[in-house]
């Protein structure tokens, strides 16, 4: 697929273009036809030089009839909320959005066939409207909750572009103990260092990039910080391809040794999602590396691990999809991602998992063992 | 109320087959073991026991007016008259009145006192009581709470007045014993009173309910007609629907590969002095000449009586491998698809019903009817998630207990009902506001206990009742089809009425479109949607046609 061009400013232009079109295929009584993105694996291109995943041609098409007129009649009430919060500059959640349209709905009684019954209903027209004009949400200023993305460093300079022009520079050496808390709106960030950084790391778990910063990790080492808490939230996502764009350095991601962290957290940061083909230009970083725990870490470092609980309902499901994943996911199925999709066929052979705080058991009493391995490896070249 | 069948021939019978000591042993102990063991024949709690004596009344009554032409008209009262003996148990009186055939005076201590006096076991017919326990053990029940046994009134036709009497049952020497005798004005031309009063909890609503039994009874018995008053509530009657009375088909003969040896050899007792050949062409259905003919001629022409055990055996086991017809299926009695169509009507204001009446057939060596009725009460069309409610009838009796191990229960849930329209979780009962009653009809039902509750699950039955369910589904599905496309079209014309012009207005105000412009799209989307309208116009008329078609059979 051709890389996404639109920006805000022609949001409006084409979502008048298609209500024109719209109507002027009800002038003739013919059935006017939206064309939404197919956001699914099957519709997901992954070019090894591009690094991320890239909608193909597939699109859902949604042809006006007397079951489709309530989809299409409440696409259009939403758009035009959306455009209204384009022009005016306010910002909104989805939860937000839906309690604005119950208050519209409200307010005219002749709208409450269009009445949501809970917030799925609006979140489901929301993305509707996105894959058609295939833009991000954050286009129609709706944002998500900036979960996670936590950011430590003494080097680091960020300069914020405000929505009335004005600018913000942080500078991420003086927030003490506090982190960085970064937005889910990366053409806003300036990001400049103030000396060399080395690397930067991401960490799985909030609670042990915490740690690591308390113990000095920042201080002794010329880097970036940043905690993912679990499953990369969008504004995680971006602010890592932000850093990796403007600031070009190796960027590294260590979390647990497990299939779910491998596809659910890993592939996401760095190549994006399936369900998310539309964002992901701006919401992936190709090149982030795989630090570990890598299988021969458990050895190399007499690392606990235990086995995989195939009757848990997550794991057994990560396992399982850690099969398709080897038959079906052009990413892992690429040789570029080869040493990758090596990890998640040991997973799937040996069905044990490692996580990332067994670090801590090597020198229970040394609380900066942890980190000396971090280094160690990123030294050694010891990633995937 | 009156015996079903002589009481008196059926004793006689037993005087004459066997020996004075061993009956007297018999007798004592088969009075005793059922007062020890009530809980074998229905009465293993408060609540059960008030169901079972209203149960054993009623069957004796409808047998009774069945087998001597009457259409039965039946009075059950049930009330509360005081705290029971028993903890936590009430003291309930049941009172069965009926217009049968009334009982001679002299009878009554062995109809309602005396253990298998009156028993057709084995006799190879549909009818309700087979073993003669039932209404002895209530009166034990009532016996053994509230040391008052049986109060009877009953008059036959020609009487000028009718018996009262009190009977007990003497456990020791199981025997009914008569008391209080007296001839009373009864201004009845003939029938049966009795009353029992026990201890006993009343439970009204529920599968297991009162309630649920004089419906699924009223269902079965078209002919019937009901009064009843439960405690707390006004007299209710449910008419009549039908005025045959069920002709009751004659016994047919054993078939000998539904037998076991121990049967067969007490099967020739019934004898006396016959050739071997002579009983067995005249005691058993199906042994015809080609089959005699494969038997060993020398046992054919020695007396049955002189046959030693062994020779049984043999003979037992030739008849065995000899390839014979299935039994035949003249003696099982259907209720029939026009009586069932308006008996269910009956049960509630009702939407719509499918009857099927399965033609007779034989299932496990036995022949067997299977008759379905399905109907949506429109009391119950916001109950659509709960499970429907079940009806399961043997001999045209309620079972109310035990439903999981049930055939019945198997076969219904052995059924794709979605694809009838009716929701179903997997593996279980359809939901929705429906009754569903299935009635297995057969001379030989195998039971999975003494209590009569459960049919048992063979393949062979299962598989029968199943495909007169799919019958029925069939038919119901086509009136909730063509409901479904009559909401269907419902709701397309509400939609195009809602979304139509609140789309327009939408697109309009977004592109800053002429009202000229807003007009035609209007007319366009109009267009549009009135096509689709149009088909779903199309769609209901096929469903209803189907329906019509269906319902103009059903009525020839």
């Amino acid at each position: 697929m051709a890389l996404r061009k639109r920006n805000n400013d022609q949001i409006p232009e084409i979502s008048r273009e298609i209500c024109l079109r719209m109507l002027t295929d009800l002038e003739r009584a013919k059935r006017p036809v939206l064309h939404a993105t197919k956001c699914s694996l099957d519709n997901a291109i992954y070019n090894p030089k591009i690094g991320f995943f890239t909608p193909g041609d597939k699109k859902v098409a949604t042809e006006l009839n007397v079951s489709s007129v309530k989809k299409m009649s409440r696409a259009i009430f939403l758009l035009e909320i959306l455009l209204r919060n384009i022009d005016s500059g306010a910002v909104n959640t989805k939860r937000e959005l839906y309690y604005i349209s119950k208050g519209e709905i409200k307010g005219n009684p002749r709208l409450k066939p269009l009445d949501f019954a809970d917030q799925p209903e609006s979140d489901d027209i929301i993305d509707f409207i996105c894959e058609m004009l295939e833009v991000y949400r954050e286009d129609f200023n709706c944002y998500a909750n900036d979960r996670g993305g936590q950011t430590y460093s003494q080097q680091l300079i960020v300069t914020e572009t405000l929505t009335d022009g004005e600018t913000a520079t942080i500078d991420l050496s003086k927030l003490g103990t506090s982190p960085f808390q970064p937005k889910n709106r990366p053409q806003n960030f300036t990001l400049k260092m103030s000396e060399r950084i080395d690397f930067g790391l991401i960490v799985e778990s909030e609670g042990t990039a915490n740690t690591l910063v308390a113990n000095g990790f920042t201080k002794r080492n010329k880097s970036i910080l940043i905690g993912s808490q679990g499953v990369p939230s969008n504004a995680v996502r971006a602010w890592v391809k932000t850093i990796q764009d403007q600031l070009k350095i190796p960027l590294y991601f260590f979390g647990d040794l497990d299939a779910y962290t491998l596809q659910n957290i890993f592939r996401t940061l760095k190549a994006g999602s399936a369900a998310s083909l539309i964002r992901n230009q701006d919401y992936s970083a190709p090149d982030v590396r795989f630090l570990g725990v890598l299988p021969d870490d458990i050895k190399k470092y007499d690392l606990f691990d235990y086995p995989v609980r195939e009757q848990d309902a997550q794991e057994g499901r990560a396992l399982k999809k850690a099969d398709d994943a080897l038959k079906n996911d052009p990413f892992f199925q690429d040789k570029k991602n080869k040493g990758l999709a090596e990890i998640l066929r040991w997973l799937l052979k040996n069905k044990r998992r490692c996580e990332q705080q067994s670090y801590f058991s090597v020198a229970p009493k040394d609380p900066t063992m942890p980190e000396k391995i971090i280094v160690e490896k990123i030294k050694r070249g010891d990633f995937v | 109320m009156a015996p079903a069948g002589n009481a008196k021939t059926s004793d006689k019978s037993q005087e004459k087959t066997q020996p004075k000591s061993s009956k007297s042993i018999s007798s004592s102990s088969t009075a005793e073991y059922f007062s020890k063991n009530l809980q074998q024949v229905g009465f293993s709690s408060q609540t059960k026991a008030v169901l079972t004596t209203l149960k054993e009344a009623v069957d004796n009554s409808l047998d009774a007016c069945e087998e001597h032409g009457i259409l039965p008209e039946i009075k059950v009262v049930i009330e509360r008259v005081g705290v029971g003996s028993i903890k936590n148990s009430e003291r309930i009186r049941v009172v069965v009145e009926d217009n049968g055939p009334g009982i001679d005076g002299e009878d009554l201590p062995k109809v309602f006192g005396e253990y298998l006096a009156s028993s057709k076991f084995g006799r190879g017919r549909c009818t309700r009581g087979q073993q003669g326990i039932g209404i002895s053990a209530a009166t034990t029940w009532a016996q053994l709470t509230s040391a008052s046994g049986a109060k009877v009134i009953s008059k036959t036709k020609g009487q000028r007045k009718a018996v009262s009497a009190v009977i007990e049952v003497d456990i020791k020497n199981n025997k009914g014993i008569l008391k209080n005798r007296e001839t009373i004005e009864w201004d009845r031309p003939n029938g049966t009173r009795v009353e029992f009063v026990f201890d006993g909890r009343v439970q009204v609503n529920g599968e297991a309910g009162l309630l649920n039994y004089l419906l699924g009874t009223a269902l079965v018995n078209p002919h019937v007609t009901f009064q009843y008053q439960l405690p707390d509530q006004e007299l209710q009657t449910v008419e009549r629907v039908s005025d045959a009375v069920p002709q009751i088909p004659e016994a047919t003969e054993p078939h000998p590969h539904t037998m076991k040896l121990g049967e067969f050899i007490a099967h020739s007792h019934l004898f006396g002095r016959v050739k071997t050949d002579v009983w067995l062409k005249r005691g058993f259905s199906r042994l015809g000449d080609a089959a005699m003919d494969a038997l060993p001629k020398g046992l054919l022409n020695q007396n049955v009586d002189s046959l030693s055990n062994a020779d049984f055996e043999k003979l037992f086991s030739s008849i065995q491998s000899v390839e014979l017809k299935a039994p035949s299926t003249s003696s099982v009695l259907s209720i029939g698809e026009d009586a069932l169509s308006k008996s269910i009507q009956r049960l509630g204001k009702i939407d719509f019903f499918s009857v099927v009446t399965r033609k007779p057939t034989i299932c496990d060596f036995k022949p067997v009817q299977i008759e379905v009725a399905i109907a949506r009460l429109e009391a119950r069309l916001s109950e659509n998630d709960a499970p429907v409610q079940v009806l399961r009838f043997a001999n045209r009796v309620p079972l109310q207990f035990d439903k999981s191990a049930c055939a019945i229960v198997h076969a219904i849930t052995s059924v794709n009902w979605r694809s009838y329209g009716l929701g179903q979780p997997k593996e279980s009962l359809p939901q929705g506001p429906y009754i569903m009653a299935v009635s297995v009809v057969s001379p030989f039902i195998k039971f999975k206990n003494a209590s009569k509750e459960t049919i048992d699950a063979s393949d062979e039955l299962v598989e029968e009742i199943r495909r007169a369910l799919m019958q029925a589904g069939q038919k119901l599905s086509r009136h909730i089809k063509a409901e479904e496309k009559a909401e269907d079209l419902e709701e397309k014309k509400r939609y195009i009425e809602q979304f139509g012009p609140i789309l327009v207005e939408g697109l309009v105000r977004i592109t800053g479109a002429k009202p000229e412009i807003k007009k035609r799209a209007e007319e366009g989307l109009m267009k549009i949607l009135g096509r689709d309208t149009s088909h779903a116009e199309k769609e209901l008329n096929a469903a209803t046609a189907r329906l019509e078609e269906q319902l103009e059979k059903e009525r020839e």
